[in-house]
């Protein structure tokens, strides 16, 4: 037999070439029968697992076709965007991420590609029927884009058994400033079976990410007001970068930074924290990171900013908009009805998520009081239910990603000066270089020639 | 001091004394011993990314590679992470076989890889080996093309699909890469070694320009095209980024994508992805086992060396 | 050996033409060569003009333009261009990107070169072994090298920082990917597990162009290694060398994948204080992350500006060391 004159290697991959097109054709795909009456895109596995029978009862009773389209979040985002751009085809309703709605909103408010749902929010009266404060960020100078998915109220989670262990008690447990006077006993207590050389009271990252803000909303603070403008040099943000700065740096540390994946689940099993910032979504990753840890978790509402305060915040969060290019808006909004805000049918949800629904009515379903093993017995649906009035508003903008990442950098230098000077001065620095950062952000804003004839509609 | 520090401070004495005793065993045992540690570093992850994909669920964080032998047992370790992977998921095409998926990215990279093995390797022959007006300025244009970076092309990329319509289709990913830069100027750098005479000796034998590339100049760059195939297999096999934003349905995505999509924003199925992934490197793997011969011996053996 | 006459500055013809070809150079006549290599390279011309030139030439136009979306475009001149020479963040960028681009250069480069010598010869099923084991890691994806360095890199149970602690009695409590100076250095030891063994099969193809009998003869002449080294191996292995450094630099300066994923969860993919923003994070930043594509088009010109000089600054130097020898 003559060599092969590619080489074997070409020759090898010849050989897959028709093997797997031989496999292909032998095993054809599923037909889809004609074009959907609707294409809904969305970016997590779990929501279109729970979607699916809630859609095929809507196909029924509709006489309709909806094609449900699992996109990676960021995939979503890119081919969402550049099909806009180009005026190319976009599914006529998507799940949008948290803090990405800013980004298609910058344009003047009739050239925004997804479709305004104030007026159908107003009439169906959806801000009497679910916590209003959640369409804050989905809100673009007065009009509404998208509708909130979800709450996320934010608890801490703990070792109960450890508290217990080293006599914490976590009914007294009521503003920051007890925490921290607690945390800081410690570093003193041990236990006999310690496989760690000390106890933290609470996991907090190092670099600030995402707790930053989380904390920032509970103090009251926000990164972008409802007009856009930049606000995150406010004397919250300040207070707030040094207080964070003290609690993960120094002789007098509280927190620890647990990571996320195997050490996170490693901190919480060895009990190297006691205390984790824990939104309703995260229970979930509790009970399938650490199984070992059931019924030594339990769950309790932040401590506030002062006595009486906030005792909450919220992390996260997506929404739902319908494109200005969907054909059947009317059906589209029925879907979203019928997804979103039907009390039975979210309210059987809730155990396969552990996620909270903004409709009201749902919350007084029994799921929401069923006793959950793994936290201690506690029912957890009704902890976050109780705090959902209490969930802080915020707002997004096209430069929510710069606004963290600056914040984030004003933190790094914050703790970095209290590291070398500590309180010296600390007050002062930090206000300098959150106005900095802030500046810089909006020095980019006012570049931008769609955001700036934006903020004059809004002035208007 | 510890034990780590015991063991290599041993192989430096055993190192230096064999260097005393015959120099050369010294270099053959600094040669092994420098590639032993180097392997281990290598593969370490490997073993952790093995434990992985073998261990349940409910222990997959206790422990950091296996779980201590006395708990070594059909709870802890065990096939579960395999075969909820294979167990076929429910779609809006109805149920998608995790074969589907495999087979789906063998297509994709074997296709791409042969496709852009012919029309590269053509490109490069002409580019070594013919004169014509415009050779130089071609090639000065295709090294400057190779510094524009792709993601700054991506928007406008999507339009032209789309213009095309493309989307959600193969062509997507095999077309636009179908022949690169890249490649063609490996192939020009391998070709310009080949005699001149082995082609003049292929015309006057009456050989097509087609033939004299496909029957004498391509068995003497195998080497080249060895290296070439694995690169390019490996590229789409590993591909991410343009299947991701270009195909949508879900019986049609490749392996990295459906992998990715056991990691979601909300939750995460580390043992399901990694056992996926520890499948994913067994393809690539045997082609580097089958090619590695064909470009570690190929040129000695070759008719280049005059 | 003679040096045909280059056609074209900037590609390295001259020595890659010399090694292994004789000084036999025919004049080619035009006219069927030239249809033939039109035809030859007709499949690259249509792909290139359908998937490179006209994206492009789009995103030429583009940089000059603020956009949002097909119905919202106003022209801005040279606007884009000067706003991202005045912000410190693209400085940050570049600073970070040549950091990274001079450690692969320098370090990883002679490190595969080195392996690649070590395992050149075909002696043996062991070294098939090895050469795999080196290989391996460019056999897994980017959401895996993810997944994998953020368990190797974390304070007290991250593999790395045991090994560290073991051996040198200092790093179990390092941040790797949240102290901003330790952000390139993870990032670059994430590199050299990743591609020392990429860059090895080059140079392992390359080694077979050395004349072992020449090695031979320098070793009966009582040579040192080093010696043998410069005089015979590197001459020989200059062109794929060059051609590897050239592609190797292009592909550092264009580096966005690996820190963005290994830094997913740290500053939200570029690091604390930007300490991962690269050129190519950058630009991904401002086209899809704030939706304006003409910024983006502005930065990928300024990329591709700096990839050139320093590309040609690359090969011609190497002309220069080729043409001592």
């Amino acid at each position: 037999m003559k060599e092969f004159p590619l080489g074997n290697a070409a020759l090898a991959m010849l050989v897959v070439m028709v093997l797997s097109i031989g496999a292909t054709l032998l095993v054809p795909a599923a037909a889809t029968a004609g074009k959907p009456d609707l294409v809904m895109a969305i970016f997590s596995p779990e929501h279109v697992a729970a979607y699916r029978p809630v859609v095929e009862r809507f196909e029924k009773e509709n006489g309709c076709r909806v094609q449900l389209q699992l996109v990676d979040q960021k995939a979503l985002q890119d081919r969402l965007q550049s099909s806009l751009q180009v005026g190319a085809d976009v599914p006529d309703i998507v799940e949008l991420l948290g803090g990405t709605l800013g980004i298609f909103t910058q344009a003047r408010v009739e050239d925004v590609k997804l479709l305004d749902l104030t007026d159908r929010v107003e009439s169906d009266r959806l801000k009497e029927r679910v916590v209003e404060s959640r369409f804050g960020r989905w809100t673009s100078r007065g009009r509404i884009f998208a509708l909130p998915h979800d709450v996320h109220p934010v608890m801490l989670a703990y070792r109960r058994d450890l508290c217990e262990r080293l006599g914490i008690d976590v009914a007294k447990l009521t503003t920051w400033d007890k925490f921290v006077a607690v945390g800081r006993t410690l570093k003193d207590h041990h236990l006999p079976d310690d496989v760690v050389g000390r106890h933290y009271m609470i996991d907090l990252p190092y670099d600030g990410s995402e707790l930053l803000k989380l904390l920032l909303l509970q103090r009251g603070g926000l990164l972008f007001d409802s007009n856009g403008r930049v606000t995150f040099d406010s004397e919250a943000a300040v207070d707030l970068l040094c207080w964070y700065a003290r609690q993960t740096r120094g002789d007098n540390l509280v927190g620890y930074s647990a990571g996320g994946g195997q050490s996170f689940s490693k901190s919480l099993i060895d009990g190297l924290c006691l205390f984790y910032v824990c939104p309703d979504w995260r229970t979930r990753q509790f009970e399938s990171d650490a199984p070992s840890v059931a019924g030594k978790i339990a769950l309790m509402p932040m401590p506030a900013w002062e006595e009486g305060g906030r005792r909450t915040s919220t992390w996260g969060g997506s929404g739902l908009a319908i494109t200005r290019r969907c054909k059947k808006p009317d059906l589209a909004w029925k879907l979203a009805m019928a997804l979103y805000y039907d009390p039975a049918s979210v309210a059987a949800r809730f155990p396969e998520t552990n996620i909270l629904p903004p409709v009201k009515a749902a919350w007084a379903y029994p799921p929401f009081d069923r006793s959950s093993g793994y936290f201690s017995g506690q029912a957890i649906g009704r902890s976050f239910a109780d705090l959902a009035a209490d969930v802080p508003r915020d707002y997004d903008s096209a430069f929510t990603s710069q606004a963290s990442n600056k914040l984030v950098e004003a933190f790094a230098n914050i703790a970095i000066y209290y590291s070398a000077n500590g309180e010296v001065g600390l007050h002062d620095f930090a206000a300098g270089e959150l106005h900095r950062c802030a500046d810089q952000v909006r020095r980019l804003m006012g570049r931008n020639a769609f955001l700036t004839t934006a903020s004059a509609e809004a002035a208007r | 001091m510890n034990g780590l520090h015991f063991l290599l401070a041993s192989m430096a004495v055993v190192f230096v004394s064999l260097w005393f005793v015959r120099s050369k065993a010294a270099v053959v045992f600094g040669r092994w011993t420098l590639l032993l540690c180097v392997a281990a570093v290598m593969l370490m992850p490997f073993v952790w990314l093995v434990c992985a994909a073998f261990k349940d669920k409910a222990v997959f964080n206790e422990y950091l590679f296996l779980p201590p032998l006395d708990k070594l047992n059909s709870q802890t370790i065990n096939l579960d992470n395999f075969r909820s992977l294979f167990a076929p998921k429910q779609t809006t095409q109805g149920p998608v076989s995790f074969w589907r998926y495999v087979v789906n990215s063998l297509l994709l990279a074997s296709t791409g890889t042969f496709i852009s093995l012919v029309l590269c390797s053509m490109g490069g022959y002409a580019l070594a080996k013919f004169r014509f007006r415009g050779r130089g300025a071609l090639l000065t244009y295709m090294l400057a093309s190779m510094a524009v970076p792709g993601v700054a092309l991506l928007a406008p990329n999507f339009a032209v699909i789309y213009h095309l319509g493309w989307m959600d289709s193969y062509a997507a990913i095999l077309v636009p890469s179908a022949v690169t830069a890249f490649g063609i100027f490996l192939f020009r750098q391998a070709m310009t070694a080949v005699p001149d005479e082995l082609i003049e000796a292929g015309r006057m034998d009456g050989c097509s320009e087609f033939g004299i590339y496909f029957k004498l100049v391509m068995p003497l760059v195998r080497p080249m095209t060895g290296a070439y195939c694995l690169i390019s297999f490996l590229g789409a096999w590993n591909s991410f980024l343009v299947p991701n934003v270009f195909l949508q349905t879900q019986s049609k995505l490749t392996l990295p994508v459906v992998l990715n999509q056991f990691m979601g924003v909300y939750q995460r199925d580390y043992g399901v992805f990694l056992a996926g992934t520890l499948l994913a490197v067994l393809p690539p793997a045997i082609l580097f086992l089958a090619v590695q011969r064909e470009f570690i011996s190929g040129l000695t053996s070759g008719a280049v060396k005059q | 050996m003679s040096q045909a006459p280059s056609e074209i500055a900037i590609v390295p013809t001259p020595q890659l033409a010399a090694t292994g070809v004789g000084p036999h150079r025919r004049r080619l006549q035009m006219g069927g060569e030239g249809v033939a290599g039109y035809l030859f390279l007709s499949p690259y011309l249509l792909v290139t003009a359908m998937f490179f030139l006209v994206p492009l030439a789009w995103a030429s136009v583009l940089a000059f333009y603020q956009t949002n979306g097909p119905s919202s475009r106003v022209f801005v001149g040279w606007s884009n261009f000067k706003f991202v020479l005045g912000d410190t963040d693209f400085y940050v960028a570049v600073r970070n990107t040549a950091v990274f681009a001079a450690a692969s250069v320098l370090i990883q480069l002679p490190l595969s070169l080195g392996l690649a010598m070590l395992l050149s010869s075909k002696d043996g099923r062991a070294k098939n072994l090895f050469r795999l084991i080196i290989f391996l890691p460019n056999l897994v994806g980017q959401v895996f090298v993810g997944v994998l360095f953020s368990i190797l890199f974390t304070p007290t149970y991250g593999l790395f920082n045991r090994l560290l602690q073991a051996l040198t009695g200092w790093g179990l409590d390092q941040r790797w990917l949240d102290n901003p100076s330790l952000v390139m250095p993870a990032v670059i030891i994430a590199s050299l597990w990743l591609y020392v063994g990429f860059n090895m099969v080059y140079f392992l193809a390359a080694l077979q162009n050395v004349d072992q009998s020449l090695v031979e003869a320098c070793r009966m002449d009582g040579a040192s290694p080093l010696r043998t080294f410069w005089t015979v191996t590197v001459p020989a292995i200059i062109p794929v060398a060059t051609f590897v450094v050239v592609t190797s630099t292009i592909g550092s300066l264009q580096l966005f994948e690996l820190p963005y994923t290994l830094l997913q969860e740290h500053g939200g993919g570029y690091g604390p204080k930007n300490s991962g923003l690269t050129i190519v994070g950058y630009l991904y930043q401002y086209a899809f992350r704030n939706g304006d594509l003409g910024t983006g088009a502005a930065v990928g010109w300024l990329l591709t500006l700096l990839i050139l000089i320093v590309s040609v600054v690359q090969i011609r130097a190497s002309n220069l060391f080729g043409s001592t020898k």
